[in-house]
This record gives C-alpha cells, structure tokens and sequence, in this order.
C-alpha cells in the first residue's frame, strides 16, 4: 500500500518537463542567477547589461505554467510575485509585467520584442527565441 | 402622494449618494476606458491601472464608517485610476488620482493621491539608487503606500491600532523628495529609503486628532522625514522593516480661538515581520508613537505621551482562492496608562477611549483575478481607535462593540 502511494505521489508530482527560462534571442546573456531572475520577474531590474529595457511577460497567476515557474525557477509562490507587483503599480513605484494567455503568444511575443523575457513549459525550436539556464 | 414619494426619495441621502458614486466613477473611469478596453500595457512603456471597492458595514453601538451602529452603513467606497509612464529604464512618471469615501472622515472628493516623477542615478545589476519628486505615498510599515487598494490589504479594514483611519493624514503621503537605494544579492534584497516632505493635514480629522474637535484654525504641515529600511529574504519568505517618521505640524488659530498657534508632532517607530509559506503568511508589526503637544496655550498644557500598538495575523490559503484570516490587534493611547484610568480621571472621559483591543476572522475570495469579495467580523473591547466624527451624538460610545464588514472589490 505504501509503495503505491509513493509511486503515486512521485508520478504526480513529476513535472512532463521542467520549466525553461526564454529570452529574445538578441540578448547577450546565457545565465541568470536566481537573484537576478527574481529581480526581474519581480519588476525590480530592469535593464539588460547593455543598457536595454527589460521587458517581462507572464501567464496568469492560476495557470499550470506560470504556477511551476514560480516554484521550480523562481523558489517562491505566485501570490508572492502578485504581492510584489501590486504593492509597485498602486504605489507609483513601478509597473507590471505584460501577461499573455497561452504559451503560444508567450513565444509570439518574447519573438517579437527586442529586450523580453519570459518562460516556456515546453522545448522550443526557434531562431528569435533563446533558452537560458540559472547559474 | 406621487410628488410626497418622489421629495421623499430625492431627500433621501442614499439616492445623493448613488448619484455622487455614479458621477465618481464616470470621472475616473471615462477618461481610462476611452484609451484601452483592457487596462494595463496602453502602448509601449505607458500602463493604466485603477481599482474600485465597495463595503457594507454594520456594528453594535458605535458608528464605524457612517451611521453602521444597529443598522447598515454603505459610506465605505474606493475608486482609483493611475497612470506610468516609463520612456527609459531609469526614469519613471506616476500619478494616482482617487476617491475615497469613509462615513465622516472622508467625504469622497477626488484628489491626487500621488504624483511624481522618479529616476535611477544608479542601475546596476545588483544596486539601485535614486529618487522620487513630487506628492509620494510613505513606506510606513507594510501597507501603508497601498493602504486604499482593497487586493492589497490582507484584510477590509487594516488594523487600526497601527493604520488608523481617524487620522490618517499624519502618515499617509508627503509632497518633496524620496532617495532610495536597494542591493540585490543570491540571498535577498536589503533596500532603504528616507524622505523630508510636508503632509496635507487642514482637514477636520487632524484637528480631531490633536484638538479634540472641529476647532476655528487651521492645522498644516510643516517639514516632516521619513527612513524606511527593509529586509527580503529568499524571495519575500522572511520579510523584515524598520521604520520610523518624524511629522511635524503646526496650528494656525481662528477668531476667538481658546488654543494658541501650538506645533504638534508625531514620531512613529515601527517593526514589521512576515514569514510567508505557500499556505500561511505570518504577520506582526509594532509602533512606538510618540506625540508632542507645545504653546497650544493653558487649555492645552505641553505635553508628550508615548502610545504603542501590535498586532499578530495569520492568513491561511486554503483552497485556490480562498483565504482565511485571524488577527489579533491591540492600541494603547498612552503605554504608561494602558487601562486608560490615569487619563480618563483628568480628561473625564470613560478610561476606554484610550485603548482598543480587537480580534478579528476574515474569509476572502477571488472569484476572478480582478473580482474579489471579502468579509469579516471584529470583536472589539475599547474605543481607541474609533472614528470622532462618526460618532458625535448624544449617545456616548459603548465600550464592548462588534464590527461587520462586507466588501466587493475589483482592479484592472
């Protein structure tokens, strides 16, 4: 009974795959630290080391992929990051970052715009998109 | 009899005040609605936010927001529209105009709430620093910069022993300059800022505060200062501040004024802790008030008294959307007198006007990302905290009192 119940709860809780980090791909960077990923999903960095404008897209708090993203990549809670972003956009302090519905527009856009960022749950081959690794 | 029905409904104040709400919000929200469908991203670098909230209060006895004692007050009202505009990384202008309407402490005008224009004279990947110009909301402890968005707050009202709503001018924005600066690292954010600006006072609330009543003069600020250091832990789970304020005012009396042109100062001095896990957030705060009364003249004696207030709260999420939240919040007027007795036997007032302690359950839903409805009840021993002007009849307020409150709230 107990080795079925372990088996379930590692074959639930197993990611298909794990989230990925996605860049546009004329962004000179090939890692991010945890630090500096929170940073900029949490609206707080918000420019490249050349200079440019970060911009960040997101999916909605409640969807499967932004929820892992939070916890995998990020090592902190969706409410946490809505907290974060509330407190900058009622203050005045800051802004909030672009949310998308799909993964399809999240590729769509993080193609189209020089400087965004964003994630994916799934591979992607792409020449205008570039994943990248936290160091 | 129709032209009897129709005075009286015209009369009625419910029927003034839906017309006040609907012409309100018209303002604010035309101008957002005929640039964007939406809200949010408008064009590139310029964002439209706003929010709207509604409450339904009732309490036992004491009014609360309008006339709620034994009956139901809907004087609990929020609008607010914002714009950003960022057309560098470095450089930032915000402004939030807004409404708000509590019972008698706010009568609903619009008003510019913030207004500033912000810019980084450093940004690197771990270090920022700069400044805000302008009209800006004040880090006092966690909530207060956003005290008015109802999503923000963890509860319908906060907790009053710290956020007062009685005299929230004292704390609540200043017009000058803000400098912050904040060091990212692996292991959390450490960010300070310190602000010298003047609050808006000239309003019946703070003479409230400081006079004790509605007095001939004029109570303004003068130039106040601010410091605010903060501590982020691995990405918010621990989160620690200490604040603390000096707000300087000064009365300028009327014709036939018994006070004298006296200065009054508050010097808060705040702690603030939350640890957050995925299901619970713990959070606890404490001040330190101290108030300084001088040259008000003989019916107002110098003097200094030190106040203190804490609260301790938990929120649960129990379910996607749904939290849960108990806290329990205490205020004393003078620490050295936390019965109130002292006070009560000079000032002949009942020794409960000095303290209130308060326990309070909320449940919380988010029906939609930007719907939400709340509710929450307080039980409450003292009036330390209670509105002046709501309750200037001739019954006095009742000691052991309960709150109701019922809010829907929505933001784009």
């Amino acid at each position: 009974m107990i080795f079925i119940l372990l088996f379930g709860y590692v074959f639930l809780v197993s990611p298909a795959k794990a989230v990925d980090i996605i860049i546009n791909s004329s962004i000179q960077v090939n890692s991010l630290s945890r630090g500096t990923a929170r940073a900029i999903f949490g609206m707080r960095l918000l420019k490249w080391p050349d200079g440019r404008p970060i911009k960040v897209f997101v999916m909605e708090d409640a969807s499967l992929s932004h929820i892992a993203f939070c916890k995998e990549v990020l090592d902190i809670y969706p409410y946490q990051l809505r907290q974060s972003w509330d407190r900058l956009v009622y203050s005045g302090t800051g802004q909030a970052p672009i949310s998308v519905s799909s993964e399809d527009e999240m590729i769509a856009m993080v193609a189209s715009n020089p400087g965004a960022i964003g994630y994916l749950r799934r591979s992607i081959v792409n020449d205008r998109i570039r994943t990248i690794p936290l160091h | 009899m129709i032209a009897f029905a129709q005075y009286r409904f015209i009369d009625n104040g419910h029927f003034r005040y839906l017309l006040w709400l609907f012409k309100t919000f018209l303002i604010l929200a035309g101008g957002v609605f005929s640039m964007c469908a939406s809200g949010a991203e408008i064009s590139e670098n310029l964002q439209i936010h706003g929010f709207a909230s509604q409450g339904l209060i009732s309490s036992t006895h004491n009014n609360f927001f309008g006339p709620s004692g034994n009956s139901v007050s809907t004087e609990y009202t929020e609008l607010g529209v914002n714009f950003s505009y960022r057309p560098h990384p470095d450089l930032q202008l915000s402004a939030q105009a807004m409404s708000r309407r509590a019972g008698e402490t706010d009568n609903g005008s619009i008003r510019l709430d913030y207004g500033f224009i912000g810019y980084n004279l450093i940004s690197t990947e771990s270090t920022k620093a700069g400044f805000l110009l302008g009209k800006i909301k004040n880090p006092l402890g966690f909530y207060n910069e956003t005290r008015d968005i109802a999503f923000t707050r963890p509860s319908i009202v906060l907790p009053q022993s710290i956020y007062f709503d009685r005299t929230r001018n004292f704390a609540l924005s200043a017009t000058g300059v803000q400098f912050y600066a904040e060091h990212t690292n692996d292991s959390g954010l450490l960010s300070f800022r310190a602000s010298v600006g003047n609050p808006k006072l000239g309003d019946k609330s703070s003479e409230y505060a400081v006079l004790g009543g509605d007095r001939p003069g004029d109570i303004s600020g003068k130039t106040s200062y601010l410091g605010h250091l903060m501590y982020e832990w691995d990405g918010d789970r621990l989160r620690l501040a200490v604040t603390h304020g000096k707000v300087n005012s000064q009365y300028n009396p009327g014709a036939s004024d018994p006070f004298a042109s006296g200065t009054f100062s508050f010097s808060p001095w705040m702690l603030s802790f939350q640890y957050n896990t995925e299901k619970w957030s713990f959070t606890s705060e404490y001040a330190l008030r101290e108030s300084q009364f001088s040259g008000f003249g003989p019916v107002l004696a110098d003097r200094e008294v030190q106040g203190e207030s804490a609260y301790v709260q938990g929120v649960y999420r129990f379910a996607p959307s749904w939290e849960g939240l108990i806290r329990y919040d205490v205020l004393y007027q003078d620490r050295h007198d936390r019965s109130g007795e002292r006070n009560a036997t000079l000032s002949k007032r009942p020794a409960y006007f000095y303290y209130a302690k308060d326990w309070t359950i909320g449940l919380r839903h988010d029906v939609t990302p930007s719907f939400m409805l709340s509710g929450e009840f307080h039980t409450i021993d003292g009036t330390g905290w209670l509105p002046f002007e709501d309750n200037l009849g001739s019954v006095s307020p009742v000691r052991r009192w309960n709150l109701f409150l019922f809010q829907g709230a929505y933001r784009f």
